[in-house]
């Protein structure tokens, strides 16, 4: 598969493949990196956004109509973030928006959605910020930062004897990392847990042996990992091993923990790391299973948090379309979709969805987050370079294997 | 003349169109205008290469927002201080850096913006960190008795407007001041400047003092309009070389330069981005080695060489 | 002290290959006087020739270098034949301005054709590292330690013994005397500029294995090569090479005694004292 970004001219890429894009079609619109590093996140959301929408318009669309998706590149950047979302709400006239991507450009754009009254589902960025301003045209499906190592917190309670003796937490240096890493602190500080090493990188290091020797020196019992990017968490896991830190769980936090790469990379290496992911799927389900199947056969790669993320927030918004009351007017259709979010109360591949006003865990009040955020966080362990999810046993594809054999602890 | 009739057609502008994309186009070109003209000071009319324009920007930005959402002082009093905030710092900067010249002069600019994104990333008790600061509702202002409508583009556009009136305003000033004549003196040879009197480092200094002032009060305007500053939004050094670009583009100690760049930047570099699906970046490189190679003067530097009947070019006139 | 030794050996290994990146861009500047912003991308385009080396022709990226090297040349001699030398004549600022040009030009078609996936490069023989003493040391990094020191040596002999090679050190101490003495300065820039950008490149390659690539990993390195160059005296080949390996051990004894964070606020700050207090590089070899 050609994995190019397209060279074509035209950027405003219009899917509506079942039915001719008319007035008729109901517009998503999508600010999302399409060209610059970050391309390679957008390419998957477009992916998995195509692939939904086909899906909804092969089944007759929404009430009838079909769905269109209006993507558009803001290049990782906020101020083009924001122009964009201007430009899809007044320009292109979209009744609501959803993407981003990276939590900076994701700000900006429920910002401009609130004060220009379109409703914004948030499908990936975990910056909990952007749903505890109170913003009320902005919806959340995916788990936040702060929200993202629940599955672990259970782990290292509920498991027998799992509670660390000492943490070493290592983590990048963006909104990502020390929003994850800071939760993660709070709680095991909470359980008395000390931590001896708590070192912020800065994003894409080259050269991890140093942070990774001082950490040895500590001698931690566990040592989280915390990295938004993918190169970074190989590294990370690869030096810490090179180094020989010695612990009962290598713990990683970030969607660089569980690609395939992780495990082809790292080899042996990589055996019986702990991945925490907003959602490693649980071939279990037979809807989550047909999903794999269906996006491997059309593109020929399996998907991941992005790609599922993406596809069910098409679902969440075709659902609260089929709800709404919608008249033709623009502003008014709006606002209609928006109180039908409010009210959704459904399931997708990526869990349930039902959106509410509640506290997390970093003490903020939410607006409009998913309930069900909490259950969507969930521990998976590789295993002779296959990632099987461990925890909640829910969930679980086989037994956990705690403490790490390699350790003399 | 001319001055008039861009003056009234800016003012016009949003009366005639009503499109908000359309205004908000317009506002970044103002917005590009006043960082445009802040590198163009230094490094058009002065000669110093400076890549590290975005610390000045960023300080501006941080300045105003956290005066802000911290201290409750409205915008329209924060983007000022903003730019008062970040001309100061230029001191520091300018006494370090100063000691320098040419191409080690920007490597050592390059090196303190890279210090300054370092240092708000880590001094969370100032900046908050890479979490960064948002706003979400601006303080009620009424003007004339009429309450205004954050909402709308209008007041954004005024101010904008009238922060590029006043870099335009302040970059002619400083053409005809007995500094600029100074910085002219400067740029052709330092060496021999030093040797006929005139106190070079005190001349750069002011300089870098405007040149600051102009990019903190852009950097304030950007905190107010788009709301949400983080250390990657406001001090990455694609930023200090999108203000190199737009001065050098549009014609490096010229007075209109830096607008024609902003426009040409806005407008050439939205329709490459919608129509070539090529990063905006390959567009400014590229466009870079062709000024630099076939048009040093810039676009507007050609223009007034080009059409009859404007007064000869000296070098560095409008 | 198993840390500090350990560290030491980390900064040195890494050290050296920094050292490789930095001697291609001294010996530009030496001759040329240029500060070539777009060395970064050179070494770049080295790191990518070594990954599609192995990954269409299946040949060892360490083997790719004696490929990629004299490729390299050939488009260091390029880019100064058909870009630079209309350019140089327009004085310092201007080649500055268009290699920063060059360097975004280079960087954002390479996103555009390679996609900014990262992209590792793995070894069948360097998956454990070494112990000996208990330090660990990748097998990658030690290799590409060892060829680099090769090359070095090499370049060294190269610039002693041969004509060409003292006809570069004769242009790089003083340009008017090197034209007095019937040397042909523009041949001397243009085989240079080959030669950097070949250095440049091998240095691409031998890095490749150990870290990772991504077509704006050129942004990270060209900072950190003129904080080598500057501190080992611009224009000077054991300047470089010293300062690689000082760069090198400072990042990585700062990660651990320091603080991550701020280990590469320890490079600027030492570039920036260095440029100001000693212009001549810590050793005072450079040229001002």
């Amino acid at each position: 598969m050609r994995k190019l970004a397209s060279p074509k001219w035209a950027l405003l890429l219009t899917v509506g493949l079942a039915a001719p894009a008319s007035a008729q079609s109901l517009k998503i619109g999508a600010p999302q990196p399409m060209t610059g590093p970050d391309a390679p996140f957008g390419d998957k959301f477009k992916k998995a956004y195509s692939m939904a929408i086909e899906e909804i318009n092969a089944a007759g669309g929404v009430n009838g109509r079909p769905l269109e998706i209006v993507i558009e590149d803001h290049q990782a950047k906020n101020a083009l973030a924001a122009t964009i979302a201007e430009k899809l709400i007044t320009q292109g006239k979209v009744l609501v928006l959803t993407g981003g991507r990276a939590s900076g450009q994701a700000m900006e754009i429920a910002s401009v959605a609130q004060r220009l009254k379109t409703p914004y589902l948030v499908d990936h960025p975990s910056a909990d910020m952007i749903t505890t301003k109170g913003f009320e045209w902005v919806f959340r499906n995916n788990p936040t930062g702060s929200i993202y190592p629940s599955a672990f917190d259970s782990f290292v309670v509920e498991y027998p004897n799992a509670m660390p003796r000492s943490a070493a937490v290592v983590y990048d240096n963006t909104l990502f990392g020390k929003t994850i890493a800071t939760a993660v602190m709070k709680f095991l500080k909470s359980k008395n847990v000390p931590i001896v090493a708590d070192e912020a990188y800065p994003v894409n290091t080259l050269d991890f042996k140093p942070i990774m020797t001082k950490v040895k020196g500590t001698s931690p019992d566990f040592l989280l990992m915390v990295a938004v990017a993918t190169t970074d968490a190989i590294l990370l896991t690869r030096h810490a091993k090179e180094i020989g830190i010695d612990a009962r769980a290598f713990v990683g936090f970030g969607g660089g923990f569980g690609v395939a790469d992780f495990a082809s990379q790292l080899g042996p290496l990589a055996q019986n790391v702990f991945s925490s992911a907003s959602w490693s799927g649980n071939p279990n389900d037979p809807k989550t299973k047909a999903l794999y199947e269906k996006f491997h056969a059309k593109y020929g790669i399996w998907p991941h948090e992005h790609e599922v993320e993406g596809y069910a927030a098409i679902f969440i918004i075709a659902d609260a379309m089929k709800r709404a009351k919608l008249t033709g007017n623009l502003d008014a259709d709006r606002d209609e979709i928006r109180r039908a979010l409010a009210a959704t109360d459904m399931t997708t591949v990526f869990g349930k969805v039902k959106f509410g006003n509640w506290t997390g865990p970093t003490g903020d009040p939410f607006t409009n987050q998913n309930i069900y955020s909490p259950e969507q966080s969930v521990l998976a362990q590789w295993r002779d370079g296959q990632l099987l999810n461990v925890w909640p046993k829910a969930f679980a594809e086989t037994a956990l294997v705690f403490p790490d054999p390699g350790t003399k602890r | 003349m001319g001055w008039v009739g861009g003056a009234v057609a800016v003012a016009v502008l949003p009366i005639l169109v009503r499109n908000t994309f359309f205004l908000h186009v317009a506002i970044l070109v103002f917005m590009w205008t006043v960082l445009g003209a802040a590198w163009n000071v230094l490094g058009g009319f002065a000669g110093q290469v400076s890549f590290g324009h975005a610390a000045l920007f960023g300080i501006g930005a941080y300045t105003t927002i956290i005066l802000f959402l911290k201290g409750g002082l409205a915008p329209w009093w924060g983007i000022p201080l903003g730019g008062l905030v970040a001309a100061l710092a230029s001191v520091p900067i300018g006494l370090i850096c100063f000691r320098l010249r040419g191409p080690y002069f920007s490597l050592a600019t390059l090196a303190v913006a890279e210090l300054a994104k370092l240092a708000a990333l880590n001094w969370e008790w100032v900046t908050n960190g890479p979490i960064g600061f948002l706003i979400t509702t601006l303080p009620s202002l009424t003007v004339l008795g009429r309450r205004v409508d954050w909402e709308a583009k209008t007041p954004f556009y005024v101010i904008a407007a009238l922060l590029m009136a006043f870099a335009i305003l302040s970059t002619a000033w400083l053409r005809q001041s007995r500094l600029g004549a100074y910085l002219v003196a400067i740029r052709e040879d330092e060496d021999a400047a030093e040797a006929i009197g005139i106190d070079t480092v005190r001349a750069k200094v002011v300089t870098l003092g405007l040149s600051a002032f102009l990019a903190g009060l852009g950097g304030g305007f950007y905190a107010f309009y788009f709301r949400y500053v983080d250390p990657d939004a406001v001090l990455n050094i694609g930023l200090s070389m999108e203000m190199v670009f737009i001065a050098m583009v549009g014609g490096l100690g010229t007075v209109v330069g830096p607008l024609i760049g902003a426009i040409f930047l806005t407008t050439v570099g939205e329709a490459v981005r919608e129509h070539f699906q090529v990063g905006h970046l390959i567009f400014y490189g590229l466009f870079m080695m062709i000024v630099i190679r076939f048009l040093p003067e810039g676009i507007w530097g050609k223009v007034r060489s080009v059409l009859p009947g404007m007064r000869a070019v000296r070098h560095g006139a409008p | 002290m198993e840390t500090f030794a350990q560290s030491l050996v980390s900064g040195l290994l890494m050290g050296s290959l920094y050292a490789m990146i930095g001697i291609g861009l001294t010996i530009i500047f030496g001759v040329m006087r240029i500060i070539n912003l777009a060395h970064g991308e050179m070494v770049m385009l080295g790191m990518f020739a070594a990954f599609f080396s192995q990954k269409l022709l299946g040949i060892d990226p360490f083997l790719s270098v004696l490929l990629l090297t004299p490729a390299m040349f050939v488009l260091g001699v390029a880019i100064y034949w058909l870009l630079l030398r209309k350019i140089i004549p327009g004085g310092e600022l201007n080649t500055l301005l268009y290699t920063a040009g060059m360097s975004l030009l280079v960087a954002n078609v390479a996103l555009l054709a390679w996609s900014g996936d990262y992209r590792t490069i793995s070894l069948s023989y360097g998956l454990a590292p070494m112990r000996p003493l208990g330090i660990a040391i990748p097998a990658a990094l030690a290799i590409a330690f060892a060829m680099a020191a090769a090359i070095t040596v090499a370049l060294w002999l190269f610039l002693s013994s041969t004509d060409t090679g003292r006809a570069i050190r004769a242009t790089s101490q003083n340009r008017e005397a090197a034209i007095l003495m019937g040397i042909d300065v523009e041949r001397v820039a243009l085989f240079t500029f080959g030669l950097g950008t070949a250095l440049a490149g091998a240095a691409g390659a031998l890095l490749a294995p150990s870290l990772y690539l991504y077509p704006t990993v050129g942004e990270l390195l060209v900072v950190k090569s003129f904080v080598i160059v500057v501190l080992g005296g611009l224009g000077s080949v054991p300047g470089a090479i010293a300062g690689g390996l000082l760069l090198g051990v400072v990042e990585s004894l700062g990660a651990v005694y320091v603080s991550a964070t701020y280990k590469d606020g320890l490079g600027y700050v030492l570039f920036l004292l260095v440029l100001l207090y000693r212009p001549t590089g810590l050793f005072g070899v450079g040229k001002s």
